[in-house]
């Protein structure tokens, strides 16, 4: 090779990051490179078990799995046009792979075992290798087995600066956990069981941000913070409400939107999507607010508080633009769309709702094939818990055979309908689509996403234009969903 | 259901289950914050006289687990009524059952969310069988059939 790789970390600078991590600290694992240089940045991650502070005293530190030690794992921060090297080494005791959630990368560099590339044995790396095409707010998670290696800490943040970013006071990433943890303060190990699959996956009792119970957040007033949310948990969603605070949102998954107040003022946040929120601190000095969780009824908490510094950094808002510059995304050519419907099935209640979402739309229309009673009663009959197109994936069998093919270079609308009674976040590997209508309305923003959250018995339309070919999954992110046969393949060719 | 039916189908239970007192008949249901036909068996037993309080919560299964009950003999909820555990869509003939008979034993699982049971919509195909737990969890024989 003859680009210029950046020396890989000592094994004391390792430590030292994986110290700094724990502690809640991010360091970047390279330094800047001159910029006459080919821009090469080296990362390595290293997987393995590991004990961290997820919660504070009188508990003691919490067995997990991390990258270096640490969860979440350290945040490699590069610049748009870059390029990246992650060398992966595996140090579990089972076969991982990374994949890098969001980034338009080549398929080989997609991190899906047995469809992308070999799954890495315990004892054994890999090398990524990919442009950072797109600035935004990405991360980073092993796709094998993922309901449990994800559960257990495996995931780290993936920032891609722009050029010239927008001008904040402070650009701050909050990793977002979810932990199913015993009254020891160890993880339970229920992972994968059943009642978690046929309902809203492993939701667990203890939500961390950057892997500590957050308490508090210093803040001062007139500060203006850039805040990029990342939800790394296996299946919880959020529902964030600022507290009197006026978030605006820059960019969903990565990827520039009209700033824009949020419907309601919360912020909705499906597993493995991201936010960019531009917050002012308009709280008085020495006053603090929290800010709230609301997704589910009946079980809303504190999730975190802003403490205000005694002194103020401005008396008012700054009035600096927010709106970021777009990334190269192909525009759909809806006219000349090809057009796929996509049914999901399955989970507890799914009878009833197909049921009568069935009766409701009638055969020949969008889903009718809920209808036919062969593929209804094979569902029925399944052992799998959720179905795409009345197939459910096994992912133990590595057969995948492609439930779409899209020709290559062309626009497609993907027409889903979410005929469960739970939440699902659709996950789309190698592109970002625009979201183009929810329920047959078109979306106010076409917002580009990777991951859409479909509510129960709602039917989402997205475009996108197939630049990238290969084979790409597309699945639910709640992970005991995808567990539960809830994945598919789309061959772009 | 029409309210003349609802009374009909209240009287008759009440009448089956005229020895169960006062107090027997706080139930305190735990279920999933997103489950709705939770809710639905929740107003079934307070139609048949029970004061329930719901009570959503992500630890489900691991309350399964604490109670007893195996995954595969799971309800998709879980009452605790009187010192006993009733996990699913039990009907209440079960329920007055469990508590005027009083047997040594854990609680019952009607596993999973049978259709046309209290709180589902849809048709019943076949008689829901109610599992026992014993005291030593697990799944005992059936403790009824409705």
């Amino acid at each position: 090779m003859s680009r210029f790789l950046k020396p890989t970390l000592t094994r004391r600078g390792f430590l030292a990051s994986a110290a700094a991590g724990a502690a809640g600290v991010m360091l970047p694992l390279y330094q800047q490179s001159p910029a006459n240089a080919a821009a090469m940045r080296e990362v390595r991650l290293r997987a393995a078990p590991g004990r961290v502070r997820l919660v504070p005293e009188p508990f003691g530190e919490t067995a997990i799995w991390g990258y270096n030690g640490a969860v979440p794992g350290p945040e490699i921060r590069i610049r748009q046009g870059e390029r990246l090297r992650v060398v992966v080494e595996n140090g579990l005791a089972e076969e991982t792979t990374v994949h890098w959630h969001g980034v338009r990368v080549p398929n080989a560099m997609d991190g899906v075992p047995h469809l992308t590339q070999p799954p890495i044995g315990a004892g054994e790396r890999f090398v990524y290798e990919f442009d950072a095409v797109d600035a935004g707010t990405f991360w980073y998670h092993p796709h094998q087995r993922g309901f449990e290696q994800v559960g257990r800490g495996l995931y780290g943040p993936l920032i891609v600066e722009e050029p010239e970013p927008i001008r904040v006071d402070r650009d701050v990433t909050w990793v977002l956990g979810d932990w199913r943890l015993k009254k020891s303060g160890e993880v339970s190990e229920d992972f994968g069981n059943r009642h978690d699959i046929h309902h809203n996956g492993r939701v667990g009792n203890t939500v961390t941000i950057n892997g500590r119970v957050p308490d508090s957040f210093a803040v001062k007033k007139g500060e203006r913070i850039r805040l990029r949310l990342i939800n790394a948990a296996n299946a919880r969603i959020f529902s964030l409400d600022f507290a009197g605070h006026e978030p605006v949102v820059i960019a969903l998954d990565g990827q520039p939107v009209t700033p824009h107040a949020p419907d309601g003022g919360r912020v909705v946040l499906g597993p493995a999507m991201r936010a960019d929120l531009v917050i002012d601190m308009t709280g008085e000095p020495g006053s603090r607010s929290s800010i709230m969780d609301r997704f589910y009824e009946g079980l809303e908490f504190p999730f975190v508080d802003f403490v205000y510094a005694d002194a103020s950094l401005r008396e008012r808002a700054p009035d600096w633009p927010m709106a970021l510059p777009a990334n190269p995304l192909p525009e759909p050519d809806l006219e000349n769309a090809s057009r796929n419907e996509v049914l999901f099935n399955g989970g507890m209640m799914g009878e009833m709702i197909a049921a009568e979402m069935g009766a409701k739309m009638g055969p020949g229309a969008a889903g009718g094939r809920m209808g036919g009673m062969h593929s209804m009663m094979e569902m029925m009959n399944s052992s799998s818990a959720w179905f795409i197109n009345g197939v459910a994936a096994d992912e133990t069998s590595h057969v995948m055979k492609p439930m779409l093919t899209l020709a290559r270079v062309r626009s497609h609308v993907i027409a889903m309908t979410n005929a469960t009674a739970w939440h699902h976040p659709m996950h789309l590997h190698g592109h970002s689509f625009r979201v183009i209508s929810r329920n047959g309305q078109p979306t106010r923003h076409r917002e580009w996403q990777d991951t859409v959250l479909i509510s129960p018995r709602e039917k989402v339309e997205i475009a996108f234009v197939a630049d990238n070919p290969g084979n790409w999954m597309f699945h639910c992110h709640v992970l005991e969903h995808q567990a539960g046969g809830m994945m598919g393949v789309i061959r772009v060719a | 259901m029409s309210n003349i039916l609802k009374a009909l189908v209240l009287a008759s239970l009440l009448s089956s289950a005229g020895l169960a007192l006062a107090g027997e008949k706080d139930v305190t249901l735990y279920k999933n914050p997103q489950c709705g036909c939770c809710e639905g068996y929740a107003d079934y037993l307070r139609d048949n006289g029970f004061a329930v309080t719901v009570k959503p919560t992500h630890d489900l299964s691991g309350m399964s687990r604490e109670a007893g009950i195996p995954e595969e003999a799971e309800g998709c909820h879980l009452s605790f009524i009187d010192g006993y555990v009733v996990s699913g869509h039990v009907p209440v003939g079960t329920v007055n059952k469990l508590l005027t008979e009083r047997p040594d034993i854990k609680g019952v699982t009607l596993p999973g969310m049978p259709m046309g049971s209290p709180g589902m919509s849809g048709t019943k195909e076949a008689p829901f069988e109610i599992l026992e737990i014993p005291k030593s969890g697990g799944v005992g024989g059936i403790y009824a059939k409705e």
